[in-house]
């Protein structure tokens, strides 16, 4: 498995968010958690990230325990995250977020080819390189943090709600660029709260409820499942 | 002459904003970086006018060498203050504030420890003075500040826009958990922030110690210019710090020269007032910080 938590749990003060949270994401294809408001979805991506503590368990990635790492040590390891509410930096132009992107990286050279790839997958990006980034429609801030991750060149991609807010077509165009993402062999980790789009295009899936692991599988199978159907798909 | 007396006064004014620049955006690129106020900024611009004292009209090093170490000596100062005040108080800025609030004393009675409270005489670098006609003229000293400002601030510009490390910068001021999350180090750029905003204060005390009065409470009067210049500019813009300091330069030494210095700190006050009333983020403000 590329990523393993055992039993995690984040509490934040003395509520728990998380608690017993055990997951597997293998190297290769998608992965997702789908569950309701407040079910400890972005708590668990932000406890991978390391920007919340665990109060108890372990994540290992690639072999070797990560929890306890500060954010940009685990984003050195290979995890790059693309945060919920996207959170690119307004103030910077479309390009320099991007390249913050690739701060850590040192390969001058195909950090530059990097970039003319990103602009080739996003043709909006392109047109807008030296625009502030806050001028950009949400769409199109997606897309740039969707970017500005994978400039990391990481080895796995947590993505926080990628379709939150977004009108019925882009959420199309970005279930799209998730797919060739992992056809590009970048092992993705999707959460979302649009289960439909989510079970569509992962491979197994986490069901959480109020911050527990509520039930797991095949997404084929929690697509046919009656709880997930009359919870989660409305049908 | 009018025309004479305006362009000496301009002149004064140049050399007000320059030093008062040096100082507002290193409080500002602290306050944009680290989210913390910096009450003891105006004491870090004091260790450095007193890093000239010592090594320049004490010890007898040559002007540069003492201008270099005190730009050193203060981003060192700037370095132990993130390491033993802000980092731990991190999440807490009321706490940076007041923790910064008590290093502004301890570095003051430092000062009045190590030199006694009377004020220091630097002897001049030089006496030379451009001489544009009878009555505008500009000692040479201040021209080294103007110069230190245009150099120092152009270069800075440059790191912010055109460097991994400015970029990063910037990042980590806008959204500091995003920065995280691309790997950088909110830690490394607060250093960064804190030693070249204090090096900034510092270099500032350092050029100006010969030609103001050194003592352990000058950092007093620029620190409310500084604050005056940063709330008008917009709490968190750098460009806003420069206009708002060269701003507040010309309108302070004009009063003060065609009327008195009194009257110019109450229209300096008054001015940001009404900057505060018309647009309450500053010039260059946005509701976010940096
Ligand atoms: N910063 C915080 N401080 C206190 N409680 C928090 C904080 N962030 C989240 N919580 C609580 O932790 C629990 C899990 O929240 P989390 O944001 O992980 O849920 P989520 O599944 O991502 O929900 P959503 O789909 O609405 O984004 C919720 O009860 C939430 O109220
Ligand atoms: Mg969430």
């Amino acid at each position: 498995m590329l990523l393993e938590v055992r039993g995690a749990a984040v509490n934040y003060g003395k509520v728990s968010a998380i608690r017993e949270i055990s997951m597997n994401v293998p190297d290769g294809g998608i992965v997702t958690i789908i569950g309701g408001n407040g079910a400890g979805k972005t708590t668990t991506l932000r406890a991978i990230s390391g920007l919340e503590p665990l109060t108890a368990g372990k994540i290992h990635f690639a072999g070797e325990r990560i929890d306890g790492l500060a954010p940009d040590r685990i984003v050195a390891r290979g995890i790059a995250h693309v945060p919920e509410g996207r959170r690119i930096f307004p103030e910077l132009t479309v390009e320099e977020n991007l390249r913050t992107g690739a701060f850590l990286r040192r390969d001058q050279a195909s950090v530059e080819a990097d970039l003319e790839t990103t602009y080739l997958r996003f043709p909006r990006l392109s047109e807008r390189r030296r625009q502030m980034a806050k001028t950009m429609s949400g769409g199109e801030q997606q897309m740039l943090a969707i970017g500005r991750a994978l400039m990391a060149r990481p080895k796995l991609l947590l993505m926080d709600e990628p379709s939150m807010g977004l009108a019925p077509i882009i959420v199309e165009e970005i279930a799209g660029i998730i797919e060739e993402i992992s056809q590009d062999g970048v092992p993705v980790v999707l959460v979302e709260q649009n289960a439909e789009l989510a079970l569509g295009l992962a491979d197994y899936a986490y069901v959480f409820e109020t911050g527990s692991l509520a039930m797991e599988g095949p997404s084929r199978e929690l697509h046919d499942n009656d709880h997930v159907r009359a919870a989660y798909l409305g049908i | 002459m009018m025309v004479e007396l305006l362009a000496q006064t301009g002149l004064n004014a140049i050399y007000a904003a320059s030093y008062i620049s040096l100082i507002a955006v290193g409080l500002v690129l602290i306050f944009g970086v680290m989210g913390v106020i910096n009450f003891a900024h105006g004491e870090l611009y004091m260790a450095g006018a007193y890093a000239v004292v010592a090594l320049y009209a004490d010890l007898g090093f040559p002007f540069l060498v003492a201008i270099a170490a005190g730009l050193v000596f203060v981003g060192m100062l700037g370095l132990a203050m993130e390491r033993a005040l802000f980092r731990p108080l991190r999440d807490n800025p009321l706490g940076g504030l007041v923790a910064s609030i008590g290093f502004l004393m301890v570095l003051q009675a430092l000062a009045v420890m190590g030199f006694g409270v009377r004020m220091e005489h630097v002897p001049p670098v030089t006496q030379e003075v451009i001489v544009f006609s009878d009555k505008v003229r500009l000692a040479v000293p201040r021209l080294y500040v103007i110069l230190a400002a245009l150099v120092l601030l152009s270069a800075l510009w440059l790191f912010l826009k055109k460097t991994r490390f400015g970029w990063a910068l910037r990042a980590s001021a806008q959204d500091p958990e995003a920065a995280a999350l691309q790997g950088i180090s909110i830690t490394q750029t607060a250093r960064i922030a804190m030693f070249i905003g204090a090096g900034l204060a510092g270099i500032a005390g350092a050029l100006t110690a010969p030609l103001v009065s050194v003592n352990p409470h000058m950092g007093h009067s620029v620190i409310v210019t500084a604050f005056i210049v940063i709330i008008v500019g917009g709490v968190g813009s750098l460009e806003g710090a420069v206009v708002a300091s060269v701003a507040y330069a010309f309108v302070h030494t004009f009063v003060t020269t065609f009327w008195d210095g009194v009257i110019a700190d109450i229209v300096g006050l008054s001015l940001m007032l009404v900057v505060l009333i018309v647009r309450p983020t500053g010039l260059f403000g946005t509701a976010d910080r940096a």
